[in-house]
């Protein structure tokens, strides 16, 4: 199965990284300031994600509408040509559902749906190229462009992936290692140790388990942090600019 | 989770005060487990597991078929969970809810994305012909954890099914009929077993993201009423050589990291225990077969054990 | 426990050389404690951003606005935005946003569905409006009863993909808005271009109508939806509040006599007629068309460098874009930045 080091000796990855290093993240709010309410990009090393947020605003049908709380609707397209193998993915595809499915249960908490009644918020994702932790960079995109449009959130969640090789932790995997590599990828609530998101796939040992959690939530919180960085740069940006008014 | 369901606040306020006493509804201790009650069918393959109301029976079948193109040294393995609404008023026929591809993915992840049966062996000749096994899972009650039931139905009938033996001479494949040869068990490389944990938050949200208390109520296998009011639900599924073969937090109630672990621990020694259970119970059933001749000319059959 | 903590300190080395001039988190945390403090000191509202999740304040002292949320006596932020204080309410206001109506708003929407005795709104808020049957002026009067006729030909009045300029009656529970277009200045609107910008860019200001140079007017809805059209009588006589048949149907300026239109108010109620809900423009003439053309672009333009826009600075930006032959160029990246900047050089030469 190797054709290549997963963990060399000297303790140095695929791509150079140390086994805590987290790969290149970079992120941009407010985007497509005309067609959306909120939006974002994420640069997870070299997966790249687009998000879109609009609302809350009035929902498209009755049926979707709760008198309560505000709905969400998630739309995640993972395009044909984001990885090696040009493969169309479908919508339906069970996978991409059950994604859909964690993140609008993550983010329905996260939000405070409760302040929107009969509204819905719609946020619509484009993966322009995915080289691993597709789960993690659309929670952080999907994060920033809430944030971005001014929706009531309680905290951050910021997402990364973690894995397990030869008793050491790996944080934040790419492609080539999440294929050899047994992994996690957890969503951390703003700077606590609370999880909203938790799935694993592969087999980890259960006594390891405590290791890789730390080392992913240590991320997490970097990550949010990275985010918090780029929020407050574009407020603050924002401000000098309101301050001619 | 369903349409047409509806719990009441009073009713709501009332599990959540038992549940902060430490009382569950049907009287079971927060970490506890129902009975599982597993009844092997005459037919290898055929199991049906009782967990308190929820009833769920899972067949497995074993045909001859071609590997896929890309994995031409593998066995094909599909699980098939379709959900209808002879469980429960609350599935719809056609139309897949969110928690059914919950259910049914998290089922497969457990079991086939684990590598439980090592499909290698399922290999008859390399790229041409294969053994393709196939699990049905059919439910037939609900009363919470589908996820954990299913999941014993389908292991447990993956080391009771037996499939027909078979030679192979160049391209010819002789398959022997039961009578004609024993036929072969399957190889089983280990048992995940799934256990559900749900989530309450007997406090606001506020007190759950910025609070320091950790309050959050975490039981171990749900009934209907609970998992309706449930604020979060965590699948582990786990082996006894400590493996944990996934995990499946989609979302819901953020939960404090050592919590999950916790989780993690008593989903372990829940599942040594049904393991040994699914052990004695196949090694009995191995036993009454192999009983001899004499099994097959008793008087005596299943059905007259009625009390 | 212990695992948990210690590999938090270490590591992250990669970030750290990648992003160069990066803060360290120890500093972030700093900061959110004494965030509160500062509130408290100087009582003014504070510049810089807060974002969600971090603790505001830790004083109970505080009334909790929208924005925030609470746990115990901390109130932590759920927005990204800046903190804003009225005597002992404390709030987070977003950066970003949808337009959220307040009573008196003057705004422009377009009816988005017709439904039982009311028309239901899009005035890009976060739920459409309610304009009742009974807040809408109806041919024949104020006074006039409305109907069960009315109700039947609703659609006659305005149906949807209409514009209407209208003003923010009451606010529901939620937050929706109720409207009402109970003065002459209000009703459906025609002659003219309809362009969108954020609301947070629209200064509020005593008045929303106004006639601008070159024979156009605007009216700068508080929910940043704008409608530039044509100078008809009737408009430039708005603060008059008169409306008379004569009037409108004499479209040439000089003709109008000034005292002519102004009736007395029951009389003008009266007058009032189907003209308010016609579908039909007025003639309009290229230049004007051109004109109203340049006014957008200088709009978009202001909105590109994300300037807040009042009326003046329309015209200001307006002028500036004269030194552009074709109004089409206005709409390119550099040429809407050198619009801004002379708005604003303009601006700090006048001393405003």
């Amino acid at each position: 199965m190797s054709r290549f080091e997963i963990y060399s000796p000297e303790g140095l990855r695929v791509d150079g990284r140390r086994w805590n290093e987290l790969r290149r993240f970079e992120c941009r709010i407010n985007t497509h300031p005309d067609s959306s309410d909120g939006s974002s990009y994420v640069e997870q090393g070299n997966s790249k994600v687009i998000c879109i947020v609009n609302g809350p605003m009035e929902p498209s049908s009755k049926a979707e509408m709760s008198t309560s709380k505000a709905t969400l609707k998630i739309s995640l397209n993972v395009t044909p040509f984001s990885s090696i193998d040009r493969k169309k993915r479908s919508k339906n595809e069970r996978r991409i559902q059950e994604i859909v499915t964690s993140l609008k249960r993550t983010f329905e908490q996260s939000i405070i749906v409760n302040k929107y009644p009969r509204t819905t918020i719609s946020i619509t994702l484009h993966v322009l190229a995915l080289d691993g932790g597709l789960l993690s960079s659309i929670t952080n995109a999907i994060t920033l462009a809430l944030i971005d449009a001014g929706i009531a959130m309680y905290d951050y969640i910021s997402s990364v992936s973690a894995g397990f090789y030869n008793n050491t932790p790996l944080l934040d995997l790419n492609q080539l290692e999440e294929s050899d590599v047994s992994f996690l990828t957890i969503g951390v609530v703003g700077k606590s140790e609370k999880l909203a998101l938790l799935l694993l796939e592969n087999k980890i040992p259960l006594d390891q388990l405590e290791s890789v959690l730390a080392i992913a939530i240590a991320g997490g919180h970097r990550i949010r942090d990275l985010m918090d960085k780029e929020v407050r740069r574009h407020g603050d940006l924002r401000l000098s600019k309101l301050a001619n008014k | 989770m369903a349409k047409g369901i509806e719990v009441s606040i009073n009713e709501k306020s009332f599990v959540f005060d038992a549940l902060k006493q430490g009382i569950r509804l049907d009287g079971r201790k927060l970490e506890d487990f129902r009975n599982v009650d597993i009844t092997l069918g005459d037919e290898y393959g055929y199991v049906d597991v009782r967990l308190g109301k929820t009833r769920v029976v899972a067949r497995i079948s074993a045909e001859i078929s071609t590997p896929f193109e890309d994995r031409p040294f593998e066995g094909l393995f599909t699980v098939s969970t379709e959900i209808s609404p002879m469980a429960s008023a609350m599935f719809e026929n056609q139309r897949q809810s969110d928690d059914e591809l919950l259910i049914s993915r998290a089922i497969e992840k457990a079991v086939r994305r684990s590598g439980a049966l090592d499909l290698e062996s399922l290999c008859i000749i390399a790229g041409s012909k294969c053994w393709s096994i196939r699990a049905d899972v059919h439910f037939l009650d609900y009363d919470g954890g589908f996820i954990d039931a299913s999941c014993i139905a389908v292991m447990t009938g993956l080391q009771h099914f037996r499939k027909n033996d078979i030679t192979v001479s160049g391209e010819q494949i002789v398959i022997h009929s039961v009578e004609e040869r024993e036929p072969v068990e399957l190889s089983v490389l280990h048992v995940p077993i799934c256990v559900t944990f749900a989530f309450f938050n007997p406090e606001g949200v506020e007190e759950n993201i910025k609070g320091e208390s950790n309050n959050e109520i975490y039981i171990v296998d749900t009934t209907l009423e609970e998992d309706l009011l449930k604020d979060g639900v965590l699948t582990v599924a786990v082996n006894k050589n400590r493996e944990v073969c996934q995990i499946s937090k989609a979302g819901g109630l953020p939960m404090d990291a050592l919590t999950l672990m916790d989780c993690g621990r008593k989903a372990y020694d829940i599942a040594v225990e049904l393991t040994n259970q699914i052990k004695k119970l196949l090694e009995a059933d191995y036993k009454r077969r192999n009983e001899g001749i004499q099994y097959k000319l008793r008087a005596e059959n299943d059905r007259i054990t009625v009390e | 426990m212990d695992i948990l903590s210690v590999s938090k300190g270490s590591g992250f080395a990669y970030e750290d050389a990648e992003v160069g001039s990066d803060e360290d988190v120890d500093i972030l945390i700093d900061e959110d404690e004494t965030r509160g403090d500062d509130v408290q000191l100087d009582g003014s509202v504070k510049t810089s951003v807060v974002t969600p999740g971090e603790l505001v304040t830790d004083d109970p002292i505080w009334m909790r606005g929208h924005g925030t949320y609470f746990l115990g006596t901390n109130t932590y932020s759920s927005v990204a935005g800046t903190i804003s204080r009225v005597n002992r309410l404390l709030s987070v206001k977003p950066i970003r946003g949808r337009y959220e109506p307040e009573t008196g708003d003057h705004i422009v929407g377009r009816i988005a569905e017709v439904g039982q005795k009311r028309w239901k709104v899009d005035i890009g808020a976060k739920t459409h409006a309610i304009l009742m049957l009974g807040s809408v002026n109806l041919p024949g009067g104020v006074l006039r009863r409305k109907s069960e006729s009315d109700e039947l030909q609703m659609r006659n009045f305005l149906k949807e993909g209409d514009l209407l300029n209208c003003e923010v009656q009451s606010l529901f529970q939620d937050g929706s808005a109720s409207l009402h277009t109970r003065s002459l200045k209000y009703g459906k609107l025609r002659n003219g271009y309809f362009i969108s910008v954020p609301s947070s860019l629209i200064v509020r200001a005593k008045n929303h109508s106004h006639s601008l140079p070159g024979g156009a007017s605007v009216i700068i809805g508080v929910n940043g939806y704008i409608w530039l059209r044509k100078t008809t009588e009737d408009i430039s006589q708005a603060n008059n509040t008169s409306l008379s048949k004569n009037a409108t149907a004499i479209s040439a300026k000089g003709q109008y006599n000034v005292g002519s239109g102004s009736v007395s108010i029951t009389r003008l109620e009266e007058e009032s007629s189907w003209e308010i809900y016609s579908d039909v423009n007025d003639e309009i003439s290229s230049t004007l068309r051109s004109t109203i053309t340049r006014y957008a672009n200088s709009i978009k333009a202001l909105a590109f460098c994300e300037i807040g826009i009042s009326v003046e600075r329309i015209i200001s930006a307006y002028e500036a874009s004269m030194a552009y032959e074709d109004s089409g160029k206005l709409v390119d990246r550099e040429t809407m930045e050198t619009i801004g900047q002379q708005v604003i050089n303009g601006e700090k030469y006048r001393g405003q």
